[in-house]
């Protein structure tokens, strides 16, 4: 393993360069050392009916155990402290834990993944879950940013999305979080069946009225396996019209951007200087750590999840085994291919030639040939000869630009 | 010394597919110490990957066995037979060199279409029958039954069929004994001027053209300067031999002997199944009877998908044609695909072999338009043009008599099958010629359908139609008149002409609206509006819109999934490779195959 010694140096001192207005992208080409780390807690009050990540209602009494297991994990994989520039709590509901066991949860983390001063520390939290003593615990565990999941300010769509909390909770919430942390986000999901554009963008004014830095829109999609993939097959849920949810889409671009948040990524937008710096990292393809349930880590171009059944999860930490399930090495020519999927992701950004070529090794011409031209000529692409980045007639279109290009 | 004819016995096996010809082949070799049993493997004729896959022995063979009976050694040439209906003319070429044919009928099966046909095709050719029931050993086998359809169907003597299994050896030695009691010995004259039947060829890397031949009359020996009679070749024979099964030289191929020629012929098509080999010194005046062109009976054309990869497909073909004398290749220029080569085949079979050989062997991604048939146009000039591609056809008014090739079908189907099948062929334009019952459940139904309409999915619909049980055997009968026209497809305003086909005006307004409603569901959304059109000469017959593409991006973050997206995006892309830019529109392959599917939504 490699050492924290082989950073390089210019990373800290670009890191230093960031200034308002500017997004800066994370990690640094040349560093294999990940300086970020995903930590996952599985825990929810209830399974949403669209949720695809590794979550599971009626385990609370597993919590304890669940965390040992989380601090086993991080002394087995890590041996030693690793001091990181992004902490990313996710779920499930890392807020499901009760008050003592966040604590107990964020003195682990904090002490093998300690942060770097001006690092970035999130959690994510729910509206129903949330309270002021758990706030008061984030805050004094040395979390610095909270992305609270409201999805919605609509009643019927809340149902339709199985959110077992109420539009009401929201703004309470974010009073709480506003109170203790500078930094923090909302997420909403557009495109929920029933839904209309006037329906959503009443969810915008509601959300920018508790005048958030940084809001994310996920477009709401079926994936196999949830509840409402069989909803939608058995014909009880259907999928909302292409058109309507081109037209939420589209009006949120402008909404946001008028109101001063900026999209920086497909699905996110932030006031300058807000970008959530631990998703840059995605972005950008630098290497991530990750524990937990399911959790994915990206550590010496080795993709790796780690199994997401809890008891399998469990039982091998306990017997002081690895819990990595499917795991994969990049060859160059696929790792190239994720670097251009992702940072083309970043509608700022884009895809910088020269980052692209320290991050991959090869030139980005050499992966995206002549698709390039082919995209810039039909408008889905601007290039001014440093960077490559979409449109806004590309970002709609993105996935198929992106299909064309790999 | 020669061996004296009266110990030759020539024969071929003659089955419908599956029904074990192969495992027999072997099991005969096994028996008579040619193999060891550790060479008897199942299809060991079948050398090629493609053709064990299928199960079909497309490449004839053979293979000459000693027999011992009765003290007295024979020697009995077993001629291989291709069996799917694609092969008659190959078929028939193989069975001209025999004298008698086990017709093999599996006892658990039943006679099907292509025994009945087979089995017609060696009476035909004068041939004695020896029926055989296979897989006796098996627990489905119901050989009283079968005997009866054999009686019924091909009027054969039921005391006459014999019960064998390949895979077990029962019944073999009798099947031998019957071969030689029952089959005559090849008549030929020794001291005639040669003549003997070309009946297979193949393409060897070392030794070029190797041709299988039956000796008639006369004498082939090494040496030997020899001439072929239809080709009009001459060649000197460097090698001469018989499979046993393995390739073993000889000095000489005397009356009724069957073997293989070397004669340092470097290509295939110049060597014509069906012809005469003759000596150039002292000619036979008269070749043997039934030589025919080979006759190609379904076109398609095949582009590259990528424009660059024309000269790659023309070297594939090339080297494609070395092995495989029946397909047909000339350049042909679309002005929606590019440049590619108008292809023909001896049948749909036949098509798809060739062309799954070709993307297997050259790594071309390449895009096939629907196949057609040869028309027969009648001008109002008076000339007659044969016509394979639907983009030659003159305009309406030139034309004074469209005609269409016309096959004879039959079908063996279970009877309650006979409604829905001929539904099937009344929808397909057939003219109903007789039912005739096998047994009271199994019915031959026989048609003539004009052959554009069985070329694309018939034999799937057979199949879907009887739940795999029904067969079919077709032969071409000739041109007929009919009133056709050609049903051209536009997309966003432009010609396609790799789209258009051959309808009949009854059916032009149905098959134009199906035709558009199919191509906007294999078309994908473009960032614009396309317009799909159907039309009859400058007349629009049916119209779709395709909308423009309005969001086609995930908006999530997934933070785990990066692996799994990308592959999602790799498997878009690699559908794309088959993709045909036409002006500013991207169709798929299965787009222009979808022109032919005649199924409802």
């Amino acid at each position: 393993m490699k050492g924290t010694e082989q950073i390089p140096e210019r990373y800290h001192s670009s890191r230093g360069k960031i200034q308002a207005g500017q997004v800066v992208s994370s990690g640094t080409s040349g560093s294999h050392t990940p300086r970020a780390a995903y930590i996952h807690v599985p825990f929810c009050a209830h399974k949403c009916g669209y949720c695809d990540f590794a979550s599971l209602a009626g385990s609370d009494h597993l919590a304890d155990r669940y965390l040992v297991a989380l601090e086993r994990e991080m002394a087995m994989r890590l041996s030693e402290p690793r001091p990181v520039d992004t902490i990313f709590i996710g779920g499930g509901t890392p807020t499901r834990l009760d008050a003592s066991q966040l604590a107990r949860l964020l003195s682990a983390v904090a002490h093998w993944f300690p942060l770097d001063a001006g690092g970035e520390w999130t959690v994510e939290a729910n509206p129903g879950t949330l309270d002021e003593s758990k706030v008061e615990v984030l805050h004094r565990g040395g979390v610095n940013r909270v992305s609270l999941g409201a999805q919605s300010f609509h009643r019927p769509s809340l149902k339709v999305l199985e959110r077992n909390h109420d539009p009401e909770d929201v703004p309470k919430a974010v009073d709480w979080v506003r109170s203790a942390f500078d930094r923090w986000s909302l997420d909403l999901i557009f495109g929920v069946p029933g839904s209309t554009l006037e329906h959503w963008s009443n969810d915008l004014e509601q959300a920018l009225a508790l005048g958030p830095d940084h809001l994310s829109c996920y477009g709401l999609t079926f994936e196999k396996g949830t509840l409402l993939w069989k909803q939608q097959a058995d014909g009880a849920v259907h999928a909302i019209d292409e058109d309507v949810e081109y037209a939420q889409f589209a009006y949120a671009l402008d909404r946001l951007a008028s109101a001063g948040l900026r999209q920086y990524e497909i699905s996110n937008h932030a006031r300058p200087g807000q970008e959530c710096r631990h998703n840059l990292v995605y972005w950008s393809n630098a290497p991530y750590f990750g524990v937990g349930l399911g959790a994915a880590r990206f550590v010496d171009r080795v993709r790796a999840i780690n199994t997401r059944d809890l008891m399998a999860y469990l039982k091998r930490v306990e017997a002081g085994d690895d819990p990595t399930g499917p795991s994969e090495q990049l060859e160059t020519d696929e790792f190239a291919r994720e670097t251009l999927m992702l940072m083309l992701r970043r509608t700022q950004l884009g895809v910088n030639r020269q980052e692209f070529q320290e991050r991959t090794g090869v030139s980005l011409e050499s992966v995206a040939g002549e698709s390039l031209g082919r995209h810039i000529q039909r408008g889905n692409l601007e290039d001014d000869g440093q960077k490559v980045w979409l449109t806004r007639q590309g970002i709609f279109v993105a996935d198929m630009v992106l299909a064309d290009m790999l | 010394m020669a061996i004296d004819p009266k110990f030759i016995r020539n024969f071929s096996i003659i089955a419908h597919i599956d029904h074990g010809k192969s495992t027999l082949a072997d099991q005969l070799l096994l028996q008579s110490g040619a193999i060891s049993q550790r060479e008897f493997r199942e299809q060991l004729l079948d050398d090629m990957d493609l053709e064990r896959e299928r199960g079909i022995t497309i490449k004839a063979r053979a293979v000459a066995i000693n027999y011992l009976l009765d003290g007295q050694t024979y020697e009995l040439n077993l001629i291989d037979t291709p069996g799917h209906v694609d092969f008659h003319y190959e078929v028939s070429r193989s069975l001209a060199a025999c004298e008698g044919a086990i017709l093999l009928v599996d006892s658990t099966q039943g006679v099907q279409a292509q025994t009945v046909a087979n089995a017609y095709a060696a009476i035909g050719a004068d041939l004695t029958i020896v029926p055989a029931l296979n897989k006796i050993d098996m627990q489905a086998s119901r050989p009283e039954e079968v005997k009866d359809e054999i009686e019924q169907t091909l009027g054969l003597d039921r005391h006459e069929v014999l019960a064998v299994s390949g895979k077990t050896g029962q019944g073999v030695p009798e099947l031998f004994k019957a071969i030689i009691d029952r089959i005559p010995a090849p008549a030929g004259k020794v001291d005639a001027p040669l003549r003997a039947l070309i009946f297979d060829s193949k393409f060897d890397d070392y030794q070029g053209v190797v041709v299988y031949c039956r000796v008639v009359d006369g004498t082939l020996r090494t040496g030997q300067k020899i001439r072929l009679m239809a080709g009009d070749t001459e060649h000197e024979v460097t090698g001469l031999g018989r499979f046993r099964p393995h390739a073993v030289a000889c000095d000489e191929l005397s009356v009724g002997q069957v073997g293989y020629v070397i004669a340092n012929i470097k290509l295939l098509s110049e060597v014509r199944i069906g012809d005469t080999i003759t000596t150039a010194i002292r000619p036979a005046t008269d070749a043997l009877p039934g030589y025919q062109e080979p006759r190609q009976v379904v076109y398609c054309g095949l582009f590259p998908a990528t424009h660059n990869q024309f000269d790659d497909l023309r070297t594939a073909l090339q080297k494609l044609s070395l092995n495989d004398a029946s397909f047909t290749f000339e350049p042909e220029t679309s002005d929606a695909l590019g440049f590619g080569f108008r292809c023909g085949f001896l049948g749909m079979l036949h098509m798809e072999i060739v062309q799954q050989r070709l993307e297997r062997e050259s790594n071309l991604a390449l895009v096939q338009t629907a196949p057609n048939v040869t028309y027969e146009i009648l001008t109002r000039q008076g000339e007659v043009l044969h016509v394979s591609n639907p983009t030659r056809i003159p305009e309406p008014g030139d034309i004074e008599e469209f005609r269409e090739p016309i096959a004879k079908v039959q079908f063996i189907i279970p009877a309650d099958a006979i409604g829905q099948l001929m539904q099937l062929c009344t929808d397909r334009r057939g003219i109903y010629l007789k039912t005739e019952y096998i047994t009271p459940t199994r019915v031959i139904l026989a048609y003539e359908l004009p052959l554009a309409e069985m070329i694309y999915d018939l034999y799937d619909k057979l199949k879907s139609t009887t739940r795999g049980y029904g067969t079919m055997d077709y032969d071409l009968i000739g041109y007929r008149a009919a009133d056709l026209v050609r049903l051209d497809v536009l997309v966003a305003g432009d010609k396609v002409d790799a789209l258009s086909v051959v309808v009949h005006r009854d059916q032009a307004y149905r098959r134009g609206l199906r035709l558009v409603k199919k191509l906007k569901a294999e078309i994908d959304k473009h960032q614009f509006e396309i317009a799909i059109q159907a039309a009859i000469g400058s007349k629009i017959v049916a119209r779709e819109t395709i909308s423009a593409m309005r969001k086609n991006v995930t908006a999530k973050c997934y933070g785990g999934d990066i692996t799994r997206k990308r592959k999602l995006l790799e498997k878009q892309k690699e559908g794309k490779k088959r993709m045909k830019q036409v002006g500013n529109v991207e169709i798929s392959q299965d787009a222009f195959l979808s022109v032919l599917d005649s199924s409802e939504e």
